[in-house]
């Protein structure tokens, strides 16, 4: 008899697997949406690894090839801990197929085992696009030999399982306190964020470490600065003895401390596991309920409420939905509080940046955070299967869209305008200056709301079998964000740059009309779409 | 043929966070042999009872015993001789039916040849085999709950628990099912089913259960529950009654 883990395992993958569809689906559109989702995949793992590789050509050429190592097991375990800690939500915990795989006779371990285990190989194509690259980038300047190579190529598999298991971890610690509330969604998402808050702050308590270690003054170059990160965080230490040295003690502990923290991990989740469930899916029905007056709303804003509904109803959808706001009001919050200049310090490590140049860039570095994700990306696709619902009522698809577009523009908006404002008065920016960034964070709301309502509709997805599918790995979110983030990291140091040659408020003024130029453009096209698909 | 206990739910209760208790005192006893009916109005506990017995939901007090194994403490062993059909099937979407039945076979340990035999008798039965090599996600509500069914019984379970089974089936399909589910009586297989249909109830089960409110308020065979009366008379009359 086959082992059962493998059984779960290939049938997890083989369920969402897209090549499986495209073998036996007949729908040629369907085909195509799969044979382009692999190719823009594709093309980001061949980006990830070109920017690898760069990296690594640059280290070499300053004569820190020897530090590779440790970069790659680093940027590896960030990627990991970041890719599980927003999914161990939707994968480990309340999906969907949950009844179905616990009547089957598995025990609760090997399910979240392999729910682990799935997102771990899901993830693997981008942690090995970074190895591979960084390990030709390390070829170039060290020349390894051939065990060299071996090794590292192994250890890929093994290194993003102690970051992922720490990220399962919080998940899971989460998960099972939000479980005993009513409010399970709202509590998860604010611990979600809380953790989040931790983790940030954790870089400067880490760098504070490094910091009483004596090493501030010897701190001069990126090698000393990671040999203290790898001290203190052991994988990396390891994962870098292993193959620069051909360590075997080194691999051995890597391996087995990986082996043996998920076999503890997932033990104790196993034993809670059902009780978690159980409480996650089931809520009685309060049978409270009394008619009173009922509030009307015009069509537009009740598909708006509907969307707000849909998001708070899903802690997936409302952590990755609304991060970019909650980041928006933590940074609005911390420039009261935090002398503007102190931080612009420290986040360009010196580099002489005034506040005062900031100003033209102040309403794009807030969209930089509110601009991240837009919900017009996903709310297309989160329809799923109730999609017959908003195609069955008497509404056109204008009025759709045209609702999910308004509840990101409720969301967004009045956020982005408090950074906005907050930053302002932190700056002691001019009342004219203040006021066009004002004018530019709504028009860059809007531009959000509509480039990413093309997107959600061009790449809508309604067979997922977990939101994670669409909201974390949807190739509208990837179309979105990607381009959508260098756009505006490229766009911040152009206006600073040009704001030192020219009128700083005739740059946001030209931005102004160039986005609210777009954002009519792409609210066309999201209306035409729209129409088409209705 | 000898009755066997198969399914004991003994001072069964469920209470939720909020303190309301879906489950109250839950007692009952399925034979080999038995289609046991479960019936009760929208949100009585008939589906929270019954994801108790399949193991996927945790429960606060009492003991579930399937074929003498306790489904808290050996739930491996009870799930493998116990068969859920969900009143709403939540397949896998992205696998064609013959793959989901292939992964259902795999779990169950059943070989090649048994496996094909079985997939064949149903398969054909349910009319559902020219559709095996297409994705669940082009099958109609029905058509899944075909594939369910029939991932229930490839393996031969001593025990099959189903949520209103007879939902999405068309007439020919419920005519199907229901031999099957006499011929596996006949076998010695127990059978605990939930359903709304009152009538079909009435014909196809020998023993029934009535659930209000989480508590069942009568429950024994269909002959001493339904006396000269119809079991439509009766639950109307003990729901308002109790």
């Amino acid at each position: 008899m086959k082992n059962k883990n493998l059984i779960l395992l290939k049938m997890l993958l083989d369920s969402t697997s897209p090549w499986n569809v495209l073998r036996h689906c007949k729908d040629k559109k369907k085909k195509g949406r799969i044979i382009g989702a692999y190719v823009g995949l594709t093309i980001l793992y061949l980006m990830l690894m070109a920017y690898c590789l760069f990296s690594c050509i640059g280290y070499g050429r300053i004569g820190l090839a020897e530090i590779i190592p440790a970069i790659c097991a680093l940027t590896i375990s960030l990627i990991a801990v970041f890719f599980t800690f927003f999914k161990t939500n939707g994968y480990l915990f309340n999906f969907k197929e949950y009844d179905m795989l616990m009547s089957l006779p598995f025990d609760a371990k090997t399910v979240a085992g392999c729910k682990f285990l799935y997102m771990y190989l899901k993830s693997m194509p981008w942690y090995m696009s970074i190895s591979v690259a960084m390990l030709i980038g390390y070829e170039l300047y060290v020349t390894p030999s051939v065990v060299t190579w071996l090794v590292w190529m192994i250890l890929t598999f093994i290194l993003p399982v102690i970051p992922m298991l720490a990220a399962a971890f919080a998940g899971y610690i989460i998960t099972r306190i939000s479980a005993g509330f009513r409010k399970t969604n709202i509590v998860q998402t604010v611990l979600s964020f809380g953790v989040v808050i931790l983790a940030f702050s954790s870089r400067f308590f880490i760098e504070s470490m490094i910091k009483e270690d004596k090493v501030e003054e010897t701190l001069v170059n990126a090698s000393e600065s990671i040999n203290n990160v790898t001290d203190k965080y052991l994988p990396a230490k390891w994962f870098q003895l292993a193959v620069t040295q051909t360590d075997i003690l080194s691999i051995l502990l890597l391996v087995v401390i990986s082996i043996a923290l998920f076999e503890i991990l997932f033990f104790f989740v196993g034993r809670s596991y059902r009780e978690i469930n159980s409480k996650l899916k089931n809520h009685a029905a309060s049978r409270k309920f009394s008619m009173t007056g009922q509030k009307s709303r015009s069509v537009l804003n009740s598909i708006a409420f509907k969307e707000f509904r849909r998001m708070t109803g899903s802690t997936i959808y409302m952590t990755n939905g609304s991060m970019g706001e909650f980041m928006a009001l933590i940074i609005g919050i911390a420039v009261l509080f935090i002398d503007m200049d102190t931080i612009l310090y420290k986040i360009t490590e010196g580099a002489p940046v005034t506040k005062e140049m900031l100003y033209p860039a102040i309403a794009l570095i807030v969209y930089f955070c509110i601009g991240m994700v837009a919900t017009t990306v996903m709310s297309p696709s989160l329809e799923g299967k109730n999609y017959w619902i908003v195609k069955s009522l008497p509404i056109s698809g204008k009025v759709l869209y045209q609702g999910k577009m308004l509840f990101n523009m409720y969301m967004t908006v009045p956020f982005a305008s408090f950074a906005i404002i907050c930053i302002c008065i932190s700056t002691k920016a001019p009342l004219l200056t203040s006021i066009l960034s004002l004018i530019l964070g709504v028009c860059l709301c809007g531009f959000s709301t509509t480039w990413g309502c093309v997107c959600g509709i061009k790449h809508m997805r309604l067979d997922w079998e977990n939101e994670v599918e669409v909201i974390k790995q949807g190739a509208g979110v990837a179309i979105y964000m990607f381009p959508n983030m260098i756009a505006t990291m490229l766009l911040v140091v152009l206006v600073v740059a040009l704001g030192t040659k020219i009128d700083q408020n005739i740059i946001v003024g030209a931005l102004i009309l160039i986005v609210s130029a777009l954002a009519m453009i792409f609210y066309k096209k999201a209306i035409k779409l729209a129409e088409k698909q209705a | 043929m000898e009755k066997k206990a198969i399914l004991e739910i003994k001072g069964y209760s469920k209470v939720y966070g909020e303190g309301k208790k879906a489950a109250d005192n839950v007692t009952l006893t399925v034979e080999s042999g038995d289609i046991y009916g479960f019936i009760g109005h929208n949100g009585a506990g008939k589906s929270t009872t019954i994801r108790a017995v399949v193991g996927v939901l945790d429960f606060t007090e009492g003991e579930i015993l399937i074929d003498g194994h306790s489904v808290k403490t050996e739930p491996i062993e009870c799930k493998k001789i116990t068969a859920y059909i969900p009143d709403n099937p939540d397949l896998y979407d992205n696998l064609t039916g013959i793959q989901y039945l292939n992964f259902i076979a795999d779990v169950f340990g059943i070989d090649s040849a048994k496996r094909m035999e079985e997939i064949e008798k149903y398969a054909g039965l349910f009319e559902i085999t020219d559709s095996l090599g297409d994705l669940v996600s082009s099958y109609s509500h029905g058509m899944k709950q075909k594939l369910a069914i029939i991932s229930a019984l490839i393996h031969e379970p001593k025990l099959i628990v189903m949520d209103e089974p007879f939902a999405g089936l068309d007439p020919k399909a419920s005519y199907t099912l229901k031999q099957i589910m006499h011929e596996m009586c006949e076998k010695g297989t127990a059978i605990f089913f939930s359903t709304h249909v009152l009538e079909t109830a009435e014909k196809l089960c020998n023993k029934v259960a009535i659930i209000k409110n989480g508590r069942i308020i009568d429950s024994g065979t269909m002959e001493d529950i339904v006396g000269n009366q119809s079991l439509e008379e009766v639950f109307l009359e003990v729901h308002d009654e109790k």
